[in-house]
């Protein structure tokens, strides 16, 4: 693995000549919970359009219902009647979503009775290629995946990142368009963090894909993403939307720009007012 | 290094230490020379054994027969009504119950039962030994298949997995680890099984031999009989141990 200065831009993202066709959108998307006088609404009104090929970060304070949203997405969970989800312009009903978005979750969920490889074509597995030919496709991306040599290890012989790129290669070789990642870096030291992100932005250029990102860290939503949508306390619905015009390939030392730091300013009052409303909610329930 | 890591090992073995037993049992009963009838020496059990040695090893060979068989059919049985269970809310809601409460009924009441249905056989053996099998099977597989990682079922469904594959592929896997130790708790049973159905009515098996001692008197012959047992529910269990060693070696995550 490398930090890679010669990270590529996918053409599509340098000048869209003209307006580049849809991935996916969500138009008026609610999720409720439970029936009228006790309902817990987790997703509001969320309408949401993501272009081919760009990256998008999602940031949002705890419990905001990003992952509820995310699994409407995947497919997992039907969204509320009155809204739809629309993948390449075609609507989605209830379960048509599943097996046409490569998902990612928190955790890595590799499975221990597996060998790294193995557990690389669990998705091409499902999809009936045979194991043979799907080997030898994962064997290729090993090295690029920083996994060279580990091909016949076993989950519980990695360390934190090592799992977190098995688990990425995993989504990556079920190859759909549309790639959903939930906090993948989430439980990773900070030095392996910035090293995954830079490292994922690589990735993306060269298999350009279409990125929906889910953080809560303003400084990884940023230095990925092409646009980064914040989310509102519970309900979650977008309070707002951030075109990043930093230049790419973006330096891990893009950081320090201030360009940078007045994006950050910015987007960290903007999470703030909205963890404060969390604290609030949870206070008052308390 | 190497050599002492080998004694060392050597030393706390299984087999080391049931040899300082056997050691000290022979001792002892040199020592303090109790009646036979409380305790014979290792050595005059081994004696005995020997001097009826044809008929042991065929008690030993059928017993053990009837325990496998009885073992197999309970396994397959408990494997599959488990699995009927788990993904059959009526099916467990009705018809587990009556499992449940069809070993609360204890074994030695069916025996006259078997007999009537499947007359002196090698089949009522296995019946009993079934029967005490195939319950903590059923249960520990239906444990071991619903606390599937319900994070993994939603990985395999964002893949467009369909529910055979799910089963093949994650549910049985991540089961696995549960559904052994029903296995190893039913190795035992099913061997107290075979042994309490050969009591009604049979002429060669280790139970045979048993009652054959008690009613004799031969205190010295069920001395030998136990010892048999004992060999073989070891060797029962250790080779599912083996077995267990090879499927489910991975370290549990839970």
């Amino acid at each position: 693995m490398k930090l890679s200065p010669l990270e590529v831009m996918p053409a599509a993202a340098v000048a869209p000549v003209e307006a580049p066709a849809t991935m996916l959108e969500l138009v008026n998307v609610w999720k409720r919970f439970g029936e009228a006088p006790a309902q817990t609404v987790a997703v509001a009104g969320v309408n949401l359009k993501i272009a081919k090929g760009e990256f998008v970060t999602l940031v949002g304070p705890s419990g905001c219902g990003k992952s509820t949203l995310f699994n409407m997405i995947a497919g997992l969970l039907p969204p509320d009647d009155d809204g739809a989800l629309l993948l390449r312009g075609t609507s989605q009903r209830d379960g048509q979503m599943l097996g046409q978005v490569s998902f990612m979750p928190q955790r890595d969920l590799l499975f221990p009775w597996r060998t790294v490889l193995d557990n690389a074509i669990l998705a091409l597995e499902v999809e009936g290629v045979p194991r043979k030919v799907a080997r030898e496709r994962a064997a290729l991306m090993l090295p690029e995946f920083g996994l060279k040599g580990f091909a016949d290890h076993y989950p519980h012989q990695l360390s934190g990142g090592m799992r977190q790129r098995v688990a990425l290669m995993r989504t990556f070789l079920f190859e759909r368009d549309l790639l959903l990642l939930d906090e993948p870096f989430g439980a990773l030291d900070a030095l392996t963090r910035t090293r995954m992100q830079h490292w994922l932005l690589d990735i993306w250029a060269r298999h350009w894909r279409t990125v929906l990102f889910i953080t809560h860290d303003i400084d990884e939503a940023i230095v990925l993403g092409d646009r980064v949508l914040v989310m509102t306390a519970r309900p979650g619905t977008i309070k707002s939307e951030t075109r990043i015009d930093l230049p790419r390939p973006r330096d891990p030392s893009i950081v320090t720009s201030p360009e940078f730091m007045s994006l950050k300013r910015r987007l960290l009052d903007e999470i703030e007012e909205e963890s404060r409303k969390t604290f609030a909610q949870e206070e008052a329930a308390s | 290094m190497k050599a002492v890591g080998l004694t060392t090992r050597v030393l706390r073995s299984p087999a080391f230490a049931l040899l300082l037993v056997a050691l000290a049992w022979e001792l002892a009963v040199l020592a303090f020379a109790p009646s036979p009838r409380y305790l014979p020496a290792l050595s005059a059990i081994g004696r005995d054994a020997w001097s009826v040695w044809p008929q042991l090893l065929a008690c030993f060979n059928r017993t053990l027969l009837e325990t496998l068989l009885g073992f197999a059919l309970g396994a397959a049985f408990g494997g599959a009504c488990g699995t009927v269970f788990t993904y059959s809310r009526w099916m467990e809601r009705s018809v587990f119950p009556l499992f449940v409460v069809s070993q609360t009924v204890p074994i030695v009441a069916f025996g006259a039962l078997i007999v009537i249905w499947f007359g002196n056989s090698l089949l009522a053996k296995v019946m009993t030994a079934f029967f005490l099998t195939f319950f903590p099977v059923t249960v520990n597989t239906l444990r071991g298949l619903k606390s599937c990682d319900p994070q993994r079922i939603a990985l395999m469904r964002s893949f467009g997995a369909s529910g055979l594959v799910m089963f093949v592929k994650l549910a049985v896997p991540s089961a696995l680890p549960q559904i052994m130790v029903g296995l190893r708790l039913g190795i035992g049973l099913s061997l107290i099984g075979s042994i309490v159905g050969e009591w009604f009515g049979e002429t060669v098996g280790l139970g045979v031999m048993l009652m054959e001692a008690m009613n004799g008197d031969l205190v010295v012959r069920l001395w030998v009989v136990m010892v048999a047992c004992g060999v073989m529910g070891m060797l029962l269990y250790g080779a599912l141990s083996l077995i267990e060693r090879r499927l489910v070696w991975w370290r549990s995550e839970a």
